[in-house]
């Protein structure tokens, strides 16, 4: 089977870091082609292009040329997302998203729909499901999960805003419609979704003061299932995922694909180390999960597979992100007097 | 009044946005150097702006418009040197005259002698290269007020305290850990300042007459020891302050080899004439440098579990020698300075910033 065509939209930091090394693995297996380069950058494109130098590069996706049939992997800025998928379609590839899948779930609708409308797959890029970490959780948080049922979870996640961003995107409201819960809340929350279903009840406060959340919490119900999440792009975060079970405890650390920390009720000690499978290989490392979903995703658009977070899957995480915004909270900073605090709700409830 | 801060992400920097911001006296214009230093200034509907402290150019183009500057940026020796003459000359291209500079009272040592104030003469031969690169920093920047006709305040804090500062956070980690120590009793001076009251200083400055212009001591209220700066967080933190500790006597710190070949190497002189090295020999001279690191007795698995030994530093020893609570007077009396903020409201406020920070609801 000839190797499938790829057009990379978007040639910023995350298809830098993350997209080339990847694309170059699978083009190097002989399962795809990198065809063509798109971004209004020519240094951003130049920079991949001397990594693809079979590629066509052009500023806009109007210009770029691939056959239909091919994959277009879109990971421009959120806001662009949607339009840069329905203009894909239009030309016949199928679609790989980068989360967020848009900016909002309206714009994830039309995206869902343009796909059904052309046929073609549209994939959402959640790739933290793929960590062997993840696919073990879900297991333990399902029916039949060794530890017995889930009774409480306590995510933390975030710290210092260190991404390579080219551009103070991130941080405009024109830009995106999000701070730190859209950023690393879209994630959080897939995973969440996926392993406890949609929740029942929550609660969201963010400490936004008519600009974008650097501190978040949320706190949820699924059932009898409580829990709570804490996100910040300001500190240093404990970046660990702790579960509490009816005869157990698990402990992960963000995004350490194949690790896990696992501890017996009553027992002396806890367990903590890498994940094997049940040959004994090391299971997947982070890099090695992303691999695997641009190669899963390979696979679904060649053999019509299904695809694991399709755009329904992937909107969920959004639609839920966009119910905390609207029901926002203002997360009071114990450290302000009582004049800024007044002042700081201000703001907050204009925004 | 439109002011610009520089360093608008840093731990200063971060609450003079929002003091000045929530306070509503002043517009306030972050500074930063790279859009991924944005995440806490663009919590608020702000003009925030890219500037690099290192280049005039860029700076200038920051500060157009603003009617004066606040500098809270930070870096490395060499770059807190060279950020004065910067500040200077980009403040006088875009036409701002009033500028305040965050010195440290470190210009005067850690351990400062009893009797000091503003008139004591600085010099340059601290134990630690940053107390050096400040006093030279703050006369760079007094040469550049002067050269470019500039109202320049140059603000001289203690330890600054407050929300995330390393202050906080890292002791309370080291008596979490078992990990914190005093000296002797811990009757050390702590010449401590917290966060808000240095951005009441700096407010104060912003607003004087300009034949005020000039080097200020900027403290908290009150004589605060080490002890009490420590048991105060220990039993917030619901700790033992029993449990901390104790040094009977000062340990002394020597430079190894290697890093005086390191000190050698990051001076002027070297980094001046380090361009025109070639390659081979910069390779020989590295690999010479690597034998001189010292080689220490490894006890390998042979040693007690979980003894978590006090994390001495040498400006934590430094520090904890002082005798002498550094006076405000000066900025008092001619900036009109007043630490609204007491002690163990400071502490109380810090500690609760700690615990947001970690996830409290």
């Amino acid at each position: 089977m000839a190797p499938l065509p790829i057009v990379l939209v978007g040639c910023g930091a995350v298809s830098q870091l993350f997209y080339a090394p990847a694309l170059r693995a699978l083009e190097d297996a002989g399962l795809l082609r990198v065809a063509a380069l798109v971004d209004p950058v020519e240094s951003a494109r130049a920079r991949l292009q001397s990594l693809f130098p079979a590629a066509t590069a052009s500023a806009t996706l109007e210009q770029a040329e691939a056959p239909r049939g091919g994959l277009a992997i879109v990971a421009s800025p959120p806001r662009w997302h949607a339009s840069h998928a329905i203009e894909a379609f239009g030309r016949g590839w199928n679609v790989l998203c980068e989360k967020p899948m848009a900016a909002t779930s309206a714009e994830a609708e039309c995206m869902i729909a343009a796909a059904a409308t052309a046929g073609l797959v549209l994939a959402i890029g959640h790739y933290k499901r793929f960590f062997p970490a993840s696919r073990s959780l879900k297991f333990l948080c399902g029916p039949a999960g060794p530890l017995g049922a889930l009774r409480s979870f306590s995510l933390a996640e975030g710290g210092p805003f260190t991404w390579p961003a080219a551009s103070p995107a991130f941080f405009q409201k024109s830009e995106t419609p999000g701070g730190v819960l859209l950023d690393i809340g879209v994630h959080v929350f897939d995973l969440l979704i996926w392993w406890l279903g949609d929740p029942d009840d929550f609660k969201y406060a963010d400490d936004a003061m008519g600009g974008l959340e650097a501190n978040a919490r949320v706190s949820l119900r699924f059932g009898s299932v409580t829990g709570r999440v804490q996100l910040s792009r300001d500190w240093a975060t404990a970046q660990r995922y702790a579960f509490e079970f009816e005869r157990g405890a698990v402990g992960w650390t963000v995004n350490d694909a194949n690790g896990l920390g696992v501890t017996f009720n009553g027992a002396p000690f806890s367990l903590e180390g890498t994940l094997r499978g049940t040959d004994g290989t090391v299971a997947a490392t982070n890099p090695q999960s992303f691999i695997a979903q641009l190669q899963h995703v390979v696979t679904a658009v060649r053999l019509g597979t299904p695809v694991l977070v399709d755009g329904r899957e992937g909107a969920r995480a959004l639609r839920l992100i966009e119910a905390c915004y609207a029901r926002r909270q203002f997360l009071d900073q114990p450290w302000f007097d009582a004049a800024e605090t007044a002042n700081a709700r201000l703001r907050a409830a204009r925004a | 009044m439109t002011i610009a801060v520089i360093g608008a992400n840093g731990f200063i920097g971060t609450r003079l946005v929002e003091m000045f911001h929530l306070g509503g006296r002043d517009a306030v214009v972050p500074v930063v150097r790279r859009a991924s230093s944005l995440a806490l200034p663009a919590r608020f509907a702000l003009e925030w702006r890219i500037g690099d402290a290192l280049d005039a150019a860029s700076l200038a183009s920051a500060l157009a418009g603003c009617d004066a500057v606040v500098h809270a940026a930070l870096g490395d020796a060499r770059q807190i040197e060279a950020m004065p003459a910067v500040l200077c000359a980009a403040a006088a291209t875009a036409g701002v005259r009033r500028v305040v500079y965050l010195s440290s009272a470190s210009v005067h040592g850690q351990a400062p002698e009893p009797g000091t104030n503003e008139d004591t003469p600085l010099h340059c031969h601290h134990a630690m290269d940053y107390n050096n690169a400040k006093v030279r920093a703050e006369r760079a920047f007094f040469r550049g007020c002067a050269r470019h006709g500039l109202e320049g305040f140059a603000l001289r804090p203690g330890v600054v305290f407050g929300p995330r500062s390393r202050w906080i956070a890292d002791l309370a980690a080291d008596l979490r850990q078992h990990r914190a120590w005093l000296l002797g009793d811990g009757s050390g001076i702590c010449n401590g300042i917290y966060v808000d009251n240095l951005v009441g200083a700096v407010a104060q400055s912003l607003a004087a007459p300009p034949d005020a212009a000039g080097a200020y001591l900027v403290g908290d209220a009150g004589r605060i020891t080490w002890s009490q700066f420590y048991g105060r967080a220990s039993t917030s933190l619901g700790l033992d302050p029993a449990a901390i500790h104790r040094l009977a006597t000062a340990p002394e710190f020597h430079l190894t080899a290697s890093e005086r070949f390191s000190q050698l190497v990051s001076g002027r002189a070297v980094q001046t004439v380090l361009p025109v090295v070639p390659a081979r020999l910069k390779t020989i001279v590295k690999g010479l440098a690597a034998t001189l690191a010292p080689v220490s007795p490894s006890p390998g698995g042979w040693r007690l579990a979980d003894v978590a030994p006090p994390r001495i530093t040498q400006e934590l020893v430094l520090l904890q020698q002082c005798r002498w609570h550094l006076p405000s007077d000066r900025a008092i009396q001619r900036l009109g300075y007043r630490p609204a903020v007491d002690f163990p409201t400071a502490m109380q406020r810090s500690l609760a910033w700690l615990a947001f920070a970690e996830g409290a609801a």
